[in-house]
This record gives C-alpha cells, structure tokens and sequence, in this order.
C-alpha cells in the first residue's frame, strides 16, 4: 500500500530561489511514437520533481480529445478550460493554469477532451508555448501518441525532447521513427522505462545496451517496473512526490539532470545488489 | 466468401491492441479459418514484427492503395499457418496516404477472401483511427483495467457507437492481486463503465514482451497459460459459447467470485 505523502519533499533545495525567471524556460515534449510507454506518467513525475527541487514548472497536454494528465495529476476535477479555449482565446491564460494540490509551483494546461487534435493551430500552439516559457523555468508538453497532427502540434514549440521508450521491439523501432521526424538539430535523450531487472537477467527482456544499441541517444534514465507506479497514478498522487520510493528518486535524479546538474543516470537496483543490477540490465542478453 | 470485418481499437496506446490482433487472428486461422491481418498503423507499423514476417514485405497497403501491386502480392502468408496472412502497412509513409473511402475498398475486397479480415488499429483517433474503422463492421476495444486506458476507451465507444458497430471488449492485464487488495478495477468494474459485453479477459503475464520481442504469437506454444486464453477467446468470436474460468474457486460471496474470472 502507498505511504503518507512526503511533504518534506515538496520543499525546494535551499540553493534555488523561486522566482519568476528572467530568460526564457526550456520548452520539452515528452513523446515515444508508440503509446502505452508512460509518457504522460513521465512528464507528470518529471515535473513534479523539477518542481519540488524549486522550479516554476507547467505540464501542458497535448493530448486532444484523449487527455489524462489531469487525472495522472489527480487534477480532473479541476479542469474547467482547456489549451483550445486558450489557443481560441476564450479564455486568458491565466484562468486554464491548474495549480497543483501539493506544490504551488506546479501547474497543469489541461488538454480539451471532446475536441479533435485538427482543432489546434500550430502557429497559435507556438506562440503559446513561447508565453509559457517566459513565465516557467520548465514547460513540459506531454504528446499524444502517433505522428499525426498531434505529434506535429506537441513538437512545434518545443526546443528539446525526451524520447520515452520501453524495452520491447516494436516501442524501440517506434521510437527510432519518431527522433528521425524530430528536428535534425536537436539531441533528444532517452528514459527506458518499465524495465524488469529479472527478466534482463534471464535474457527474456532487452537491457538497456540493446535498445540504445539501436538509438544511440544520451541516457537520461532508466525506471524499474514496480506496480506501485500503476496504483499512483490510478490514485492521481505522482511517485516523484514520494522520498523513500525507488522510483520516485530516479524520477528526481532525471530531473535534477534536467535541470543542469551533473549527476549519473539513475539505475534501478534489486537485491541482488548494485553491481549486479548494473551488470544486468547493461549487458543482459 | 464474405468475412467477419473487425477493428481491434482502444483510443490509449500500448494496452496491447497488436497484441490481440496478433494472437486472435492466429488463434483462428488455428481453428481453419481463413483470416487476414491488415495492420492500418501506418507509419508506426508493428503487426509484422510480431507475426515475425519483418524481413518478408515487399509491397505494403499504401502501394496496394496507390496500384502499384495486385492486393494478392501484398498478402505475406504465414509460415505456420497456410490460412493466416498479412497485409502489412507503409512504414516510411503518412496515414493520410490513405483515405477512408480508399481502406473501405480494400476491405472490401479482402473480404471476398476470407472468413476473417481483422483490422489493427493505430493508436489515438485521429485520420489513422477513422481509415481503420472505415471498412469494418464490428469492434473489439482492447482496454487494461487503468483509469486512463477506460477514459480513452469511453471515447472510442461512443465514436464506434455514432458508426453503427457492435462492441465487444477484450480486458487485458489484469492482475487479480491488485483487484483483490482493491488497488485495481475488476473486469465487471470495467464493463460498466463502458456498457458493452465483455469478450475476453486476459491476465498480466510477462512471458508476452519476450514472444512478443522474437515474433512468435503466444498462441502458438499450446503449453502457455495465455495460449488457452487466446483460444477461447477466438472461439467465442466465432460464436460458440464458453465460459470464463475462474482463478479461485467459488466462495461464499457470489461478487468475490466474479472477481477472479478470466478466459
């Protein structure tokens, strides 16, 4: 069963002021090609972590007509409008920002759900991701999956993007689609998500060098399939948010890596020990 | 010959739609039927790989679509089974090469050759979803029993509804231990949230990514648990009547019971 929320982690490293910044944020899509590979529970968790280390922080989604960040965030109750109503100009920017319960740097651009993706202008989607990153340190655009319209409109703002993949076959040559139709100047970099260390160790899974293997991509993270990731985010409580999750502390390193620091890409353990995970889900088959 | 025409579809990515597709249409063409696989994800195809037929497409449904082949030379037969074929999609195209009109014929046309034509359906709804329904007549929405995966398939429901296709629902990944300790929705949970019948429920099981990685439907190694599970599934589809099995026996509370079952 999960634990008592950790406030204590909601409160910024003394060494960031939270201010409003004076440059431009970084503008990320979080996006994979395939879908089901934890985009949307990578982009809340990222976020939430950047934003408990002390950052201004929006997730915006992408997802037209098929959201569920909100509800990862625990925010469905809360949405009253929604990115259209904005691009629309219905309503100010201001009145769809939801903050977050738990961290007052957190906030959540909700995705309309019975609009189509065809609804959105990319110049207008443009525009607005520029407004957003005068205003945060980090705008993390959550994108659907495909490469249809709603790729093309999550990747037109954004300066950066992290490539979410799984260590199966067919999410790996999804994901190797998708960063050829990403800008040829950018340098995406990767969180293989899901991975079982016992099923790598059995060589019933691919490590981490087989799907890198074939990307070639800077390693942002590796995160262990544990189900309590499925119960949080049913619950809508973000892992990130919790101290003594093994989880949520590889959701913070790759958001301390983000944020500029110089750490060592997280790795999941198992009893096994360190070195053995190591060796495991590095060289596994 | 005129084919059953069935859309397997979820709205939410990754809840194991080519999966399905995969090992129903397997399953079937088991049982003797003859069955086409048309994999509408086009631009993210996947159908192939894990039918393991990668390395043998030669035209694609964008080149059958455009007349540059016969639809015949598009379909890659199966190696195990003669009745089972692909019709693989482009994977260097986009999904508006293809028009709803333009699939709809193609179906068409597919059904004149089999007893099955099953429909694997992109992700999300955008053009890529309305080309894979075009031409169907009936649904299988593909759902695991996650908040998220049961709000996008309420989505699709309703736009599968305004076509006038019957539903069905395959529920799959559910782990009885997480619904036991009320960390999860049960398949009943989910059928009435979505209110349409459920079809098949199938259990978490890990040995899938790994079949799934070296392209051999699980169907196919009878000695899988999840092999069984494919079966019966296929045989309901096909009309006979099978009960689901339950994973505990029958306790005194009745609704404990249907908690367990799946089939």
């Amino acid at each position: 069963m999960m634990e008592a929320l950790d406030t204590a982690a909601l409160q910024p490293e003394a060494e960031i002021a939270v201010e409003v910044p004076a440059a431009l944020g970084r503008a990320i899509v979080f996006t994979s090609g395939k879908g089901g590979v934890g985009k949307t529970t990578t982009t809340a968790n990222v976020g939430a972590a950047l934003a408990a280390g002390g950052k201004r922080v929006v997730l915006v989604d992408a997802d037209v007509g098929l959201r569920n960040l909100d509800v990862v965030l625990g925010l469905e109750s809360r949405v009253t409008h929604h990115l259209l109503d904005v691009l629309e100009e219905k309503v100010e920017l201001d009145q769809a920002l939801i903050r977050d319960k738990r961290c007052e740097r957190l906030f959540l651009l909700a995705a309309a759900q019975s609009r189509e993706k065809e609804d959105v202008d990319g110049a207008k989607m443009k525009a607005l991701i520029e407004r957003l990153r005068a205003q945060f340190d980090f705008v993390l655009i959550d994108c659907p999956a495909g490469i249809e319209m709603g790729f093309k409109n999550a990747v037109i703002g954004a300066q950066h993007a992290v490539i979410v993949c799984t260590p199966e076959v067919s999410a790996v040559r999804d994901a190797d689609r998708v960063v050829g139709l990403l800008p040829n100047d950018w340098r995406p970099e990767l969180i293989i998500n899901r991975v079982k260390l016992q099923l790598v160790k059995r060589g019933k899974m691919l490590s981490v060098d087989d799907v890198n293997g074939i990307l070639h991509l800077p390693l942002l993270g590796v995160i262990a399939d544990e189900p309590d990731v499925i119960v949080s985010t049913n619950k809508g409580e973000p892992i990130a948010f919790r101290t003594n999750s093994t989880v949520g502390s590889a959701y913070r390193t790759i958001a301390a890596k983000l944020a500029g620091k110089n750490v060592p890409a997280p790795l999941p353990r198992d009893e096994g020990g360190f070195f053995s995970a190591l060796g495991a889900i590095f060289g596994g088959r | 010959m005129s084919a059953r025409r069935i859309v397997i579809t979820s709205g939410k990515g990754g809840v194991g739609k080519t999966t399905t597709t995969a090992n129903l249409g397997a399953a079937l063409a088991k049982r003797g039927k003859k069955v086409v696989l048309v994999d509408a994800d086009i631009g993210l195809r996947n159908l192939d790989l894990v039918l393991g037929v990668e390395k043998r497409i030669v035209f694609d449904l964008v080149e059958v679509v455009e007349g540059r082949c016969q639809l015949r030379q598009a379909l890659i037969k199966d190696k195990r089974f003669a009745s089972l074929s692909l019709l693989a999609a482009a994977q260097t195209r986009e999904k508006t090469a293809v028009s709803e009109e333009q699939m709809r014929r193609v179906i068409d046309e597919l059904s004149e050759l089999a007893d099955y034509v099953i429909i694997d359906c992109p992700a999300g709804i955008e053009h890529g979803f309305r080309n894979a329904v075009a031409g169907a007549r009936e649904a299988i929405v593909v759902t695991t029993p996650e908040v998220s995966s049961i709000r996008d398939a309420d989505r699709v429901v309703g736009k599968l509804k305004e076509r006038g296709l019957s539903i069905r629902l395959v529920i799959n990944r559910l782990r009885p231990e997480m619904v036991k300790s009320g960390e999860m929705m049960s398949s009943d949970d989910v059928r009435e949230i979505l209110a349409a019948d459920i079809l098949g429920i199938i259990p978490e099981d890990e040995e899938v990514v790994d079949t799934t990685n070296r392209g051999e439907p699980i169907v196919l190694d009878s000695t899988r648990r999840l092999a069984s599970i494919y079966n019966k599934i296929a045989r309901r589809l096909d009309g006979e009547k099978v009960p689901f099995t339950s994973l505990e026996p029958p306790g005194f509370f009745d609704k404990l019971f249907t908690l367990w079952k799946v089939g």
